[in-house]
């Protein structure tokens, strides 16, 4: 029995200084908590970020811990126990200055200067991520909203990209006549898909340069422009463009109802090219992506720019060099092009000048697009998605208050008068992000 | 010395239950973001509360709720334990089959619900549309919203309540119902002043848990509809979520969470009544 006890022990000991001896030698530890992704991706991740990050910098050992989709809920809680990740990865500007006031994110000035941001990264975003004059936040990506359209299905009824509001709606009833959905569109799975159509007509029905004053505090929301945006998107919905099924599609079944030609359009967001070869190929049909149509005096197409998340670096963190030295790696040029050649749409990182980066997803227009965007953003001539510039509570009153419009159970005017009063309650607060001149 | 035993039970009360318990009430009175420094407010949470109709709404839905799940549920769930105590055979199958809905997770119910039932492209329902039947997804309207979630929560719960009164019944001497039968009476009847007085203590328990549970509901809700469309089946846990998660205010939802305690406590006072009652006899 002793021996049998000493075999044992001495082999658990053995065992322990094979595992001990690695994690020794390897670097530092930096520590990141992402959101979900499915195995799929989580692969993309770890051979486009962790591993060749890991190969360029013995001395740091980056480690990734997928949290799923209440990520920001546990982050903030951490963050106040002062424990959490090296590598903040934060649900949006909103969430920025909040944090940075409460302290528990690192001031990036210093990274800023060390490793060329800002001359990397587009102004915009440097200017997004401030707080008290000081950078705390990055965006990981960005994203806009325009129309996917069924270019097989266009092509079949002679139908073209719409360019103006007019004839965007024009082409709606012809579809409505031909029993196919104008719009496909659902949010039983993500209910804040609302917000995306609000954004789509505060941009290119109100315009730019008004939802840039209302946020400034300068114009309230009640305003004519604001009214006669959302009650052009209260008579899409009651015209049914729609279609019957809104509250019960999930946003990946309404694209494949595009891709079949169930449905004509798709005002939505960028982040849907990541479908495109899951769905267009097998119907033997074509995706066609435009700006969304503006309205008459309105220079577009506008596109309204988002950012779905952001990275920042801890205050507790006892690895900030690393922490930075990851995100740092993570907006090179390289990153880029390995990341959205394999998973586009998620990985549009800012960076000022995309003419080096070599993506290759199988999809051109995705790529032209994010270049057109890029413009857009370097020239100051953007729009403004809700869920990037508006604070929390306004923007989640606008989720479910612009369902009372579409229902019946509130007027264009008694929406935005409950908006207009919760924003400035919130802007009291110092709730209202970063919002850079134009 | 004896009392040393509960030392351990009541540490874990008090960490787990008291003390989240008493900062819950306390962020009541206070702004906060769930980030920065709680600033002291008073009664304002509470007073907004008055005045926003979504809290309403939402306390009228946790009502409705509980009126649902006080009758309908414990109704099958009785009919069906009084037929499994006549009909003896096969109630073990029956038990297990009402049953299984329990013991599968409240997120996969939902989902199975939503995308195989109710889904107007997946489901039955679809199904249903192509064939030719007028259904609608009641998930997708105001006036069914609430009650398509309950329907998921009814299959899920009366089952359970089945099971609970079944074991109750075979406590009931069977002397008393076979001098029943001997004596002719009905059915209705043996279930009217035999079987429902003898086990009246479990029904007055499941009723008034029932009450405490109604206005905890957040899982089916949160799933199938997030309080939508239009906060038409927002209750006060969804809002209470919405409030802390979303609106990034901490101070609201803890009001709400003192709301939802009220209702939890009134329910429980019964309860303890009901039990120092039952003791005494």
């Amino acid at each position: 029995m002793k021996r049998r006890t000493f075999i044992a022990g001495s082999l658990g000991l053995l065992a322990s200084t094979a595992l001990i001896g690695p994690a020794l030698a390897e670097g530092k530890r930096i520590t990141w908590w992402y959101e979900s992704a499915d195995p799929k991706q989580q692969g993309y991740i770890k051979s486009g970020i962790i591993e060749p990050f890991n190969t360029a910098n013995p001395d740091f050992n980056l480690t990734i811990d997928y949290r799923g989709t209440e990520l920001d809920k546990q982050m903030r809680v951490a963050l106040l126990s002062g424990n959490g990740p090296d590598i903040v990865y934060t649900a949006g500007p909103t969430y920025v200055a909040p944090m940075a006031r409460a302290g528990q994110l690192l001031a990036l000035d210093d990274y800023v200067t060390r490793f060329g941001w800002t001359d990397r990264i587009l102004p915009v975003f440097i200017e997004m991520g401030k707080y008290d004059g000081k950078l705390y936040a990055l965006p990981k990506t960005y994203e806009t909203l325009g129309l996917f359209y069924n270019k097989t299905l266009f092509e079949k009824h002679g139908w073209k990209a719409p360019t103006t509001i007019a004839e965007i709606e024009t082409l709606a009833d012809a579809m409505l006549a031909e029993k196919i959905v104008p719009f496909a569109s659902g949010n039983a799975n993500w209910r804040p898909a609302n917000e995306h159509y609000v954004s789509i007509v505060l941009n290119s029905i109100a315009g730019p340069e008004n939802v840039y004053k209302a946020l400034k505090g300068e114009l309230p929301w009640t305003a004519e422009p604001f009214v006669k945006a959302i009650d052009t998107l209260n008579s899409w919905w009651q015209k049914g463009y729609f279609g019957p099924n809104y509250f019960s599609l999930s946003d990946e079944q309404a694209f494949a109802q595009m891709a079949t030609g169930q449905a004509g359009m798709m005002p939505t967001g960028t982040w849907q090219f990541q479908r495109v070869n899951t769905y267009f190929p097998p119907n033997n049909a074509e995706v066609g992506f435009v700006g969304f149509p503006s309205a008459e005096g309105i220079n577009g197409p506008v596109y309204p720019l988002g950012v779905g998340s952001t990275f920042s670096v801890a205050a507790t963190s006892k690895n900030a060099d690393g922490a930075a030295a990851a995100i740092d790696y993570i907006f090179s040029e390289k990153t880029y092009g390995v990341m959205n050649s394999a998973w586009p749409g998620e990985w549009n990182t800012p960076l000022a000048d995309l003419s080096k980066v070599q993506v290759d997803n199988g999809l051109p227009l995705y790529g032209e697009t994010m270049k057109t965007l890029a413009e857009a953003v370097g020239d100051n001539q953007y729009g403004y998605t809700t869920w990037t510039f508006l604070p929390p509570a306004t923007d989640s009153y606008l989720v479910s208050g612009i369902e009372e419009v579409w229902l019946g159970r509130s007027t264009t005017a008694q929406f935005l008068e409950q908006l207009n009063a919760t924003f400035l309650q919130e802007k009291a607060d110092g709730k209202v992000p970063a919002i850079p001149a134009r | 010395m004896y009392r040393l035993y509960l030392v351990p039970t009541l540490l874990i009360n008090v960490v787990i239950i008291f003390i989240p318990a008493v900062l819950t009430i306390a962020l009541a009175f206070f702004r906060w973001d769930g980030i920065t420094t709680p600033v002291f407010i008073g009664l304002q949470n509470f007073q907004a509360l008055w005045s926003d109709r979504v809290f309403w709404t939402a306390l009228t839905n946790n009502l409705i709720w509980t009126g649902i799940f006080l009758t309908i549920p414990i109704f099958m769930g009785l009919l069906a334990a009084t037929l499994l105590l006549i009909a003896r055979r096969g109630s073990m199958f029956f038990q297990v089959i009402y049953f299984l809905p329990m013991i599968i997770a409240t997120a996969i119910l939902a989902r199975v619900w939503q995308g195989m039932i109710y889904s107007p492209v997946s489901g039955v329902n679809g199904m249903l549309q192509r064939m030719g039947f007028p259904t609608i997804d009641p998930l997708s309207q105001p006036s069914t919203a609430l009650l398509g979630i309950a329907t998921v929560d009814l299959w899920h719960w009366w089952g359970f309540l089945c099971v609970i009164f079944f074991a109750a019944l075979r406590q009931v001497p069977q002397e008393q119902i076979e001098f029943a039968r001997l004596e002719g009476v009905s059915f209705w009847k043996i279930l009217r002043y035999v079987l429902i007085p003898a086990i009246w203590p479990t029904i007055t328990l499941m009723m008034i848990m029932t009450v405490i549970w109604s206005f905890l509901v957040f899982d089916f809700v949160y799933i199938l509809t997030q309080g939508g469309p239009a906060f038409s089946s927002e209750v006060l846990s969804t809002l209470a979520y919405r409030s802390a998660f979303y609106d990034l205010a901490v101070g609201k939802a803890a009001a709400v969470a003192v709301v939802i305690s009220l209702f939890g406590l009134v329910a429980t006072a019964f309860y303890i009544r009901a039990q120092a009652k039952e003791f005494h006899q």
